[in-house]
């Protein structure tokens, strides 16, 4: 009777290590496919507040008077080498 | 200090003597009541007490009035007196037996109050036990305070499952997802469990003095998971005479983490190893730790259905967390609901604490055996680290082995003070709880190996 303990350890241990390790796994490659499908920075903006926002519209108004002075440098050039 | 203890010396001779005259009626029955009317046509109650109440002297009603009290119940032990489970009571039992558990009820309250051990749950078994002691009264029994308690959540395994929902909606994974390979040490650490069965059911079968069953070794030994739910969990299915002492043990060793854990992790390891450091976290997106319950409770569907109702009620409580739509509810579930169990556990668990089922052999050989399983459990995860340092190159401190064992977070916080005392700077805590909730689930997971083999 004494080894029917010794028989529980292993099927005990054996289970539990099992499940962990498959556990291992499985986390690793959900982490691996999250990260690669749903990376966290589809997540930030969702997140982001109020205050952290605005700079963004900040530097696109920004890239935007950047995009219109570049432009009218443009027709300037053009106006002087008389094309127009 | 003795302050405290005075007033629980008071609180027990109140309770002593309201819990005598509480039951001041009874002596009517033994003295002389020629043919009850009560036989003749079934009055209204209120006349038939009057006709039945006979009246007496002042004299024999002293008697009778002391005949009542605590004092003649300690000191005259009588035949025929029964335990709660209604079973007969030996004279031992019944007197010096009451009084050496308010002896040991004074202990744990010394404990929880004055050395702060876990007081939580020590506290309300303390007194439950206190309570479970009165002689007369049969608080333990299935009319009184604690029978009621008991038979509403215990008996049936329902208030360990709800304790582990709360904690479930306390955990977070984000530690274990960022490095799952350290789930594999609370594995290891779950080699208390078994190695302690082993050990019980050795000492029963080769020793004369123990005689403990499978089961009964099996729901010793689950005292090496250090986790109190599962513990008594387990006991309730599989031993329920023995789940007094496996409770109170398995609450005491969690509450003794700090002080034996630490030799343990100090013999087993050289200082280089308690110096290593280990690669800061990875950030864990929110998407992960929703999943993450489900794919746990998604292979216990298939591997292990046995152990669905504890990992199911953890498994629960996680997402309701992480879900992070019903803060409501999971904040009930970690505060309000999650107190108001404590309390229940311990006082039902504290009925198990009566003189006849406490003050027994059996009891010393649990508390032994618990503290070997525990300790086991610990050298297991330490030496399981070494072994995974042999065949990997990112090496693991082996000092956050022993959060293996489930004593959340108190063994994760030991861990990262033994680490600190090599490395001030070492910070060790978030990568020992990792392990940590690991050894929740692997407990669990033996846990369920245990009922599945059993059941």
């Amino acid at each position: 009777m004494f080894f029917e303990s010794i028989k529980i350890m292993l099927l005990g241990m054996g289970t539990v290590f099992l499940f962990l390790t498959t556990m291992v796994y499985m986390t690793k490659i959900m982490s691996k496919l999250i990260l690669r499908y749903f990376p966290e920075v589809s997540k930030a903006p969702a997140s982001v507040s109020q205050s952290t926002i605005a700079p963004v519209q900040k530097t696109n108004e920004n890239a935007k008077i950047a995009a219109i002075l570049a432009a009218l440098q443009h027709h300037h050039a053009l106006e002087q080498e008389g094309k127009i | 200090m003795k302050k405290i203890l005075f007033s629980l010396l008071m609180m027990l001779t109140i309770s002593l003597s309201s819990m005598a005259t509480d039951t001041v009626i009874e002596p009517a029955e033994h003295v002389t009541s020629p043919a009850a009317p009560a036989t003749t046509e079934p009055l209204r109650k209120s006349t038939y007490r009057e006709e039945t109440y006979q009246p007496l002297d002042f004299k024999d009603m002293m008697i009778n009035f002391y005949h009542t009290t605590g004092i003649n119940a300690l000191l005259q032990p009588k035949e025929g007196v029964v335990t709660s489970q209604g079973k007969p009571m030996s004279a031992f039992h019944q007197s010096w037996g009451r009084v050496i558990m308010f002896g040991v009820t004074f202990l744990l309250f010394y404990l929880a109050i004055a050395k702060g051990f876990e007081p939580l749950l020590l506290l309300p078994i303390a007194f439950g036990g206190l309570l479970a002691n009165v002689p007369i009264a049969n608080i333990a029994g299935p009319h009184g305070l604690l029978g009621i308690i008991y038979n509403m959540g215990i008996a049936n395994e329902l208030f360990p499952l709800l304790i582990f929902m709360g904690v479930g909606a306390m955990t977070d994974f984000g530690p274990l997802l960022a490095n799952p390979r350290t789930a594999l040490l609370g594995g290891a650490a779950q080699f208390g469990i078994f190695g302690t069965l082993v050990g019980a059911y050795a000492l029963s079968q080769f020793t004369p003095w123990f005689d403990f069953t499978l089961q009964q070794s099996a729901a010793i030994s689950i005292i090496g998971g250090a986790d109190g739910p599962t513990s008594i969990f387990i006991a309730t299915s599989l031993a329920p005479e023995l789940l007094g002492a496996i409770a109170v043990a398995s609450y005491s060793y969690m509450a003794l983490v700090p002080i034996i854990q630490p030799p343990i992790m100090r013999a087993l390891t050289t200082p280089e190893e308690r110096k290593i450091r280990m690669r800061t976290l990875r950030h864990v997106s929110r998407l992960e730790k929703l999943l993450f319950p489900l794919l746990v409770f998604s292979m216990i569907i298939l591997l292990l259905p046995d152990a669905a109702p504890l990992v199911g009620a953890f498994a629960l409580g996680n997402y309701f967390k992480e879900s992070g739509v019903v803060d409501r509810l999971s904040d009930t579930m970690q505060n309000a609901l999650i107190n108001i169990v404590t309390i229940f556990l311990g006082l039902g668990v504290g009925s198990k604490l009566a003189s006849d089922q406490f003050l027994v052999i059996d009891t010393l050989a649990i508390l032994v055996l618990g503290l070997v399983a525990f300790s086991v459990g610990t050298a297991a995860g330490v030496i399981m680290a070494k072994i995974m340092n042999m065949f990997s190159d990112e090496k693991i401190n082996p000092l956050i082995g022993s959060a293996g064992v489930s004593a959340v977070p108190m063994a994760a916080r030991v861990s990262h003070k033994e680490g600190t005392k090599d490395d001030p700077t070492n910070m060790l805590l978030m990568h020992a709880m990792g392990p940590n909730v690991a050894g929740v689930i692997g407990s669990a997971i033996a846990a369920g190996v245990m009922i599945a083999l059993f059941k």
